[in-house]
């Protein structure tokens, strides 16, 4: 199982579409943190809301995780790699596996990255402008950690929704109009539906106080389950379709 | 001993169509064996079938006494190509080896090895996509042969090689079962293989037509006789007094079916006509292959 991992971590590491990935992500996260922290004015960004909102940014790492575990099962389909795949590794249930647990890995990694951007690059902003931190020691770190956490469970969500879907471009889509729209939608529509949403779930995860959100803990429970559910789904359709 | 790969009954049905229908053969350990059959006949459902990429909708498929999802490391006696172009282009050669090597415990050191026996050693570093076809397909083979295998699959190889390509690959599965390992190849042009292979399965919309070795194949339809003569004409005559029918291949020449070069070279000796040639000429495998695969109409 570790050597199946590191088979499917060398297929992350060995195209270009990571690296595009992390350059994506970089480029997106540092606009935002230097828009939300140059823009806004000295008083607000004094609160620890508004200090949270800045330095959440680098949640958007949560977006590309997930496009990355999207590829990780889709490019296979895309360019007929599940073939040999399959081929060395029958057991299907092994191959989704070793994807889901690499999509993770390489969520952590795009969140390590996404953090450790958001808020170097944040502290400097606040502490130029003359802003002390506000947060508390225990809030940043559930807005680390928690974003860590929630991060690395979208790596895996993307594999398990790319499983059942198969279609790349399908896959990209979906999860797109799944987070940014149906998502904010139902939560806007129906917030005591739409906050068991993985968006609004990793919001409760690391801290948010939105209104009608859920506590955290119970947040990060409803991340792995949709990570779980969409895992199970997969692995259902896998075992069942013929590949082609 | 028993047969490298079984196929009992083996059939896959798509909704309405039967795809594959009851097939069933045996082969040998050590022998080369064309899979023929139009496009569209089932050759690559039937693969398919066998390496337990696709379920048999009634019907099972032995390779080694077991259906291949069963064995431990199937990838270690069986190397398999379904498609020639199972590559992501931005990956290189190399680490397309990697990424399927690691998995079931391949040292990389393999994936050069195999990258120097299909002549890619050079090409290895580079990405998939700047590969010519000739290269892509050697870069399958590559794969299958990753994990040493005593069987190898291949659907089609010689799909987009060069006359040199051919060659190549003629020359290496040869090789390769000379030592008592297997090879199952298909294709839809027999010449393409004919040189190659030991045995042939033919089959045509599902159905197998045809299972033998080349040469009785061949002498299934019988073959011609061509005789090239000073005087064909009276040659021909003499043949017709025998009731075998010739006709003339050119204006020195006869084509005579139905006998053999023994009986012509009597005949044309007692009708003292003076023979510069006489030889058997194969039936064209090409005709054989299309009158079974054409015959199997409903």
């Amino acid at each position: 199982m570790i050597a199946q991992v590191r088979a499917e971590l060398l297929k992350v590491r060995s195209t270009r579409t990571t690296v595009g990935l992390l350059l994506g992500m970089v480029a997106l996260i540092l606009l935002f943190v230097l828009l939300t922290g140059l823009l806004s004015s000295v008083a607000p960004l004094s609160g620890t809301e508004n200090q949270r909102q800045l330095l959440t940014i680098g949640d958007l790492a949560g977006v590309f995780a997930a496009l990355a575990g999207v590829l990780l099962v889709t490019s296979e389909y895309r360019y007929g790699t599940i073939r040999p795949t399959i081929l060395f590794t029958p057991h299907r249930s092994r191959v989704l596996a070793a994807k889901l647990v690499a999509a993770t890995l390489a969520g952590i990694a795009f969140g390590v990255v996404g953090e450790a951007l958001a808020w170097g690059l944040g502290y400097l902003i606040l502490s130029s402008r003359g802003i002390t931190l506000a947060l508390s020691n225990g809030d940043s770190a559930q807005l680390v950690l928690g974003s860590l956490a929630g991060v690395a469970l979208w790596g895996a969500m993307g594999a398990g929704l790319g499983t059942i879907l198969r279609n790349q471009v399908g896959g990209v889509i979906t999860l797109l109009a799944w987070g940014f729209v149906v998502n904010p939608l139902l939560f806007g529509l129906l917030p005591s539906v739409g906050r068991f949403m993985p968006s609004y779930a990793h919001d409760s995860l690391i801290g948010l106080t939105t209104q009608h959100l859920l506590p955290p803990v119970a947040g990060g429970a409803v991340l792995v389950g949709w990570a779980a559910l969409l895992a199970a789904a997969g692995l259902l359709v896998t075992a069942r379709r013929d590949i082609a | 001993m028993t047969a490298v790969v079984v196929a009992e009954s083996l059939s896959k049905r798509f909704g309405e169509v039967l795809a594959v229908d009851e097939l069933s053969f045996e082969l040998e350990a050590g022998t080369i064996t064309g899979f023929l059959g139009p496009n569209g006949a089932g050759k690559t459902t039937t693969l398919r079938m066998l390496l337990g990429l696709a379920a048999p909708s009634h019907g099972r498929a032995l390779l080694f006494g077991q259906p291949y999802a069963e064995l431990e490391y199937p990838s270690l006696r069986i190397g398999a190509v379904l498609e020639a172009t199972d590559f992501h282009p931005g990956r290189t050669g190399r680490d397309h080896l990697r990424t399927l090597g690691q998995a079931v415990g391949v040292p990389d050191s393999r994936a050069d090895e195999v990258l120097a026996l299909v002549e890619l050693a050079d090409a290895g570093r580079r990405r998939v996509k700047g590969y010519s076809l000739g290269m892509r397909q050697r870069l399958g083979l590559a794969t299958a042969l990753l994990g040493e295998p005593e069987l190898l699959v291949l659907d089609e190889p010689a799909n987009g090689l060069d006359p040199e390509g051919v060659r190549w690959l003629r020359d290496f599965l040869r090789a390769f079962a000379s030592d008592g390992r297997t090879v199952l190849v298909s294709s839809h042009v027999l010449a393409e293989v004919a040189q190659t292979v030991d045995q042939v399965l033919i089959i045509s919309q599902g159905r197998l037509v045809a299972e033998s070795s080349l040469e009785d194949l061949t002498a299934r339809i019988g073959g011609t006789v061509r005789v090239r003569s000073a005087d064909p004409s009276r040659l021909a005559a003499a043949l017709e007094r025998e009731h075998i029918h010739s006709s003339a291949a050119n204006e020195h020449a006869l084509i005579v079916s139905g006998t053999t070069t023994e009986r012509v070279g009597e005949i044309a000796f007692a009708a003292g006509v003076a023979v510069h040639e006489l030889v058997t000429e194969g039936a064209s495998l090409e005709e054989i292959f299309l009158e079974l695969t054409t015959g199997a109409q409903p």
